[in-house]
């Protein structure tokens, strides 16, 4: 579905200088698959969910959805980010309806399909707040419910759950994977989190930084549904550790 | 009952204030044209009252058009700013400069450019308000989280959408913080003009008050505009809790520069 060929993306930094953040990436997401990027800070995650999301436009290469070049943010796309990036001043409801109110995609029924998501996401009778009633975790959830009332064919998640306590992370994430498996849209998932990549994915991309580039693929061979018992199985293992050589290799050798 | 326990202390302090002073200027015997007792302010107040509202609607009238007319040019010229840098650059310099310059010292220039009427004591009004609203709602349609300015442009939001539909709201408890200082500085500006130029108005009863040592009721006067200026506040609180009630409390303002 998405696709990126040998993607490159170069900053022209304040004073000037340009900074390569990306350099030759190139990566499939299939129709319904989860994929998570996994790297250490400054390897050009970020920067690579903006390109797929059309906020900002690749130096070298080219990224397209279903053969067409994506240079503006699309319809098929829809993202979360670290913070929950909530409207202050709306209550939760309309916090979730308003990319569609801002699109004007509102529909008859849009509002229904909301509270039903809302319910789902455990936050029925949570409708009428107003975000700073909530807490960091429910916020988080507002948001996701944002981004996959949009109904997303490829949600991108740029560490959704980075600025969340390690308790709350490990119930979002199995909640993100029901709410995953009830939709199956293909899924783009940054984190920082090397059991939470293996936990989610089909395939962990590794990346390493400065310029960003892509070092290994992990193809993670766990049944789904998926559950935090795998996490002492051989395949978790093997993954997790094949990951974290990987990035720890590479900063072992760069101090070198 | 609990907002009125609260407010006890204040209450407290300000009867606690004229109880001492009214206690000193009687026991010190100070005459009344260097400092009235308190009473001796409410007497003369009550006793030139008609006289006294005359002048205090005049100069309310005058702070309502300056804050008005402050509302109304700031809040466009701060999206205007916050719109775009190359804007900003041209104008900042310009507003500073109109910081920069006295009121006071404008004030017999406009009176003599604009005629002995309302407008130049409006415009000094606006000169003086204007600017702390211009500063924290530019701060707020800027502190924007770019999260959100990016949400908005991944929803294919136009800058006009992102503004109207993201940057302003986000930016009203900043305007609030604003308002509140120029509905301050709106009295302050308004009493400023009438100094140098009025035939009525507090500011002008102040000065012919003090020309016939008619001290106390230059301190009524005195009293009459705190007053006024508190109101005015209490109205803006009022307004911001009432049609922005997720606003207030989470107020940020700019330090006032009169």
């Amino acid at each position: 579905m998405i696709r990126l060929d040998g993607v490159g993306k170069t900053f022209r930094g304040r004073d000037g200088a340009e900074v390569e953040a990306l350099r030759d990436v190139s990566l499939n997401v299939a129709e319904g698959e989860f994929v998570a990027i996994v790297g250490a800070s400054g390897c050009g995650k970020s920067t690579l969910l903006r390109l797929v999301a059309g906020l900002v436009g690749v130096s070298a290469g080219g990224v397209s959805l279903d053969g067409q070049a994506v240079t503006a943010p699309r319809a098929e796309t829809a993202m979360v980010f670290q913070a929950a990036t909530l409207l202050p001043w709306a209550d939760v409801l309309r916090n979730v309806t308003f990319p569609l109110r801002l699109m004007g995609r509102m529909e008859r029924d849009t509002e229904d399909k909301a509270r039903a998501l809302l319910a789902t996401a455990g936050l029925a009778g949570f409708e009428g707040r107003l975000p700073r009633e909530l807490s960091g975790g429910m916020q988080q959830r507002v948001a996701i419910c944002r981004a996959l009332l949009q109904e997303p064919r490829l949600l991108l998640m740029d560490e959704p759950f980075g600025a969340l306590d390690a308790l709350t992370r490990e119930e979002m994430s199995i909640e993100l994977l029901r709410l995953w498996a009830a939709r199956r849209m293909g899924v783009l998932f940054v984190t920082h989190s090397i059991p939470e990549a293996v936990l989610l994915a089909d395939r962990v991309v590794v990346m390493s930084p400065r310029p960003g580039r892509i070092v290994d693929v992990v193809e993670v061979a766990l049944p789904r549904p998926r559950s935090f018992d795998q996490e002492g199985s051989d395949e978790f293992q093997r993954c997790a550790r094949r990951i974290r050589a990987h990035i720890f290799g590479e900063r072992a050798a760069r101090a070198a | 009952m609990a907002r009125l326990k609260a407010g006890l202390p204040a209450w407290l302090a300000v009867i606690g204030m004229f109880v001492v002073w009214e206690g000193a200027v009687r026991v010190f015997g100070i005459r009344e044209f260097l400092l009235p007792a308190p009473s001796a302010i409410f007497v003369a107040t009550v006793g030139a009252w008609p006289n006294v509202l005359r002048h205090t609607m005049a100069t309310l009238g005058t702070v309502m058009l300056g804050f008005a007319a402050s509302v109304v040019i700031s809040l466009p010229l701060a999206m205007l700013i916050a719109s775009s840098r190359a804007i900003s650059a041209a104008i900042y310099p310009l507003l500073v400069v109109t910081q920069s310059i006295p009121k006071v010292a404008l004030a017999p220039i406009l009176i003599v450019a604009l005629g002995a009427n309302e407008l130049p004591r409006v415009i000094v009004t606006f000169l003086v308000a204007f600017f702390p609203l211009v500063v924290s709602s530019v701060a707020g349609l800027l502190a924007t989280p770019p999260e959100l300015v990016e949400l908005g442009r991944a929803c294919r939001a136009g800058r006009v959408q992102e503004l109207l539909r993201i940057r302003l709201p986000f930016a009203v408890p900043f305007v609030f913080g604003g308002l509140k200082v120029a509905a301050a500085l709106s009295v302050v500006g308004a009493v400023v003009a009438e100094f140098v130029g009025a035939d009525a108005g507090l500011g002008y009863l102040i000065q012919t008050s003090m020309a016939f040592f008619r001290t106390p009721l230059a301190y009524g006067a005195v009293v009459i505009l705190a007053l006024m200026g508190i109101l005015i506040f209490q109205a803006v609180t009022l307004i911001e809790r009432i049609l922005f009630p997720w606003s207030s409390g989470s107020e940020q303002s700019a330090p006032p520069s009169a």
